[in-house]
């Protein structure tokens, strides 16, 4: 019986369920997306009119946009560069066989199965400025006022909000690079401890450069999921106070289904799609990342 | 590593100890205020250690007695809304555990072919899966709202058990190319010499073979779906929600549900703690999409 390109011994048939669906809810969608980035929702009409180029010359003028893409800047640089260090430095705390480190790995593994949806409530109860701990905390410590609500000052609302990421996703970090250690070869550190170099030395000569591919795997993942957050404001912010904490990702999400611009709501997620497609695959080709 | 003196060994016991327990902090403290009187939660200073645990949360959540949803509303919430919950514990069951059994299956057999067969533009392939995964889900959620609007999937049970399968996907397909990868593929050419076809050979000698495998990608899959927030959201309406997404709900106008909403998390995520520690083994790989491994 000849098969053709459908026989089991070629690989079309094994991926044909995979093409169909990526197919199905990724080309066809951006396909739509696109066609609805050219058109508007017009209230009076109740239909979708075309549009042209408008919501994208609207894309370069509108303040709020540039706005929403400096705070998913200051969000991203912020908490990656929080996480990586923070997960390196506890990652070498709780890299040993000594009794009850593994039940301290186990222990942080948790914090990355909350919904991230249930973190952001969890921080919103931490943070209340009536009977929120970390207010407390903050309060007895005179760091900060109770009169000065953390999520709904404009200064502190996005660091209130970051610590919620930080928190739950150091952690993840902290795995990784743990397994990234565990794997590495003992013979440069036997080398190093006979030349009798510091242990920040051994750090920054060995440890860090044979580490390098897998806290780049690290940065990738974790750098997408950040740059397009949006659980975390959503529940703890909306955006607010005023328009300080708003994410591209919410910005697109909001003025598509809380202001029925179907059109620029579009126009943005995509734009937050090309930056991302942008910037990650450079990462992907500089730091020489391999799947 | 190198030899360390006691007294350093201790204040890396003291301070491995102090930094963990400030990660487990939130979670207990969660966990307390499901337990909590409404006055207690309220109370400044916030009561940390000395309180007087009651399931009134669990209850009012659950229905009287965990009766999933029979038993008598005691009392009307801040925000006047029905927080009986067993439901949507079930809606957030059905959507996990049927698009992982999607995505795995698709995953699979994807899986075995990138991994196995040598074709034109496999890295562009792989590449591809991967790109995927980058898309903002708002990216994705606008387009598939209109969509899913005009071809009546908008809050179905298939609808979103589709876009929780397709979100797992590159995750599924590249973990699991990770897994057939550990397999030297001799096994597979000697079985082919010895006449067996590929589906037999991908059955019965190479599937049991990465049931390790299988089993850790479904749990993280079975996560991811569970966490969901985003699409949820976005293509359900009145028919079904998550517990994510319905916990949102709890806060209101009128004030904040804290102690059923803290119930109804914490119940969440009993069942995602008990997962993540039978996977512990494949954690790192599954987290890094198979390009780590332990």
């Amino acid at each position: 019986m000849k098969l053709g390109v459908l026989s089991p011994d070629r690989p079309f048939i094994w991926m044909l369920p995979l093409i169909a669906i990526l197919i199905a809810f990724t080309i066809i969608p951006l396909f739509y997306n696109i066609w609805l980035s050219f058109h508007e929702y017009a209230p009076f009409k109740r239909a979708l009119e075309p549009v042209g180029l408008k919501n994208w010359s609207l894309l370069l003028s509108d303040e709020r946009m540039w706005e929403a893409l400096g705070t998913t800047i200051l969000y991203f640089v912020v908490v990656l560069t929080a996480e990586v260090v923070l997960g390196m430095g506890i990652a070498l705390l709780l890299d040993t066989e000594e009794f009850g480190f593994g039940f301290l790995r186990t222990v942080l593994t948790l914090t990355l199965v909350v919904p991230p949806a249930i973190v952001g409530m969890m921080y919103l109860l931490i943070e209340d400025p009536e009977f929120g701990v970390l207010t407390y905390v903050l309060d007895a410590a005179g760091l900060l006022d109770k009169a000065t609500p953390i999520l709904s000052t404009a200064s502190t609302a996005l660091w209130g909000v970051m610590l919620a990421d930080i928190w739950q996703w150091t952690p993840f970090m902290v795995l990784i690079f743990l397994a990234g250690l565990r794997s590495l070869p003992p013979e440069p550190y036997e080398a190093a401890m006979l030349d009798g170099a510091s242990a920040v030395m051994t750090f920054r000569r060995i440890t860090l450069p044979l580490l390098n591919k897998v806290i780049a795997v690290a940065i990738l993942i974790r750098g997408i999921d950040v740059f397009r957050m949006f659980d975390y404001v959503f529940v703890m912010t909306s955006g607010g106070p005023g328009t300080s904490t708003y994410t591209l990702s919410l910005y697109a999400w909001q003025q598509t289904f809380s202001f029925i611009k179907w059109g620029y709501g579009a126009t943005l997620s995509l734009f937050t799609l090309a930056i991302i497609l942008i910037v990650a695959n450079l990462f992907i080709y500089i730091a020489k990342v391999r799947w | 590593m190198m030899v360390r003196s006691k007294s350093s060994r201790m204040v890396r016991t003291i301070v491995g100890w102090a930094v963990v327990a400030l990660f487990a902090f939130p979670l207990y403290y969660w966990m307390t205020v499901a337990f909590k009187e409404g006055n207690e939660i309220f109370n400044w200073p916030p009561k940390v250690w000395s309180f007087t645990p009651t399931i009134k949360n669990f209850e009012e959540v659950f229905g009287i007695s965990f009766g999933f949803g029979f038993g008598e509303q005691r009392e009307v919430l801040p925000g006047g809304g029905n927080f009986r919950m067993g439901p949507r514990l079930w809606d957030s069951i059905v959507i996990a555990i049927l698009s992982t059994a999607l995505a795995i299956t698709i995953a699979t057999l994807a899986s075995y072919a990138l991994s196995r067969m040598n074709f034109r533009g496999r890295h562009h392939f792989v590449s591809w899966v991967l790109s995927t995964r980058m898309m903002p889900p708002v990216a994705v959620a606008i387009p598939i709202f209109f969509i899913y609007k005009d071809i009546g999937l908008l809050d179905t049970y298939t609808g979103v058990i589709l876009i929780h399968a397709l979100m797992n996907l590159p995750l599924a397909v590249l973990l699991m190319k990770s897994f057939f990868d550990d397999i030297p593929g001799e096994i597979d050419e000697s079985a082919l010499v010895d006449g067996a076809s590929r589906w037999l050979i991908f059955r019965r000698i190479v599937l049991p073979m990465v049931k390790g495998g299988i089993a850790a990608t479904a749990v993280l899959c079975f996560i991811f779906s569970w966490t969901e927030f985003l699409f949820v959201l976005t293509l359900t309406q009145t028919g079904l929600k998550t517990v994510p997404v319905v916990s949102s709900t709890f806060v209101t106008s009128t004030g904040t549900a804290w102690g059923s909403m803290a119930a109804l998390g914490a119940a969440a995520m009993i069942p995602a703690f008990i997962f993540i520690l039978l996977v512990q083994k494949h954690l790192v790989r599954g987290l890094t999409l198979g390009s780590v491994k332990q």
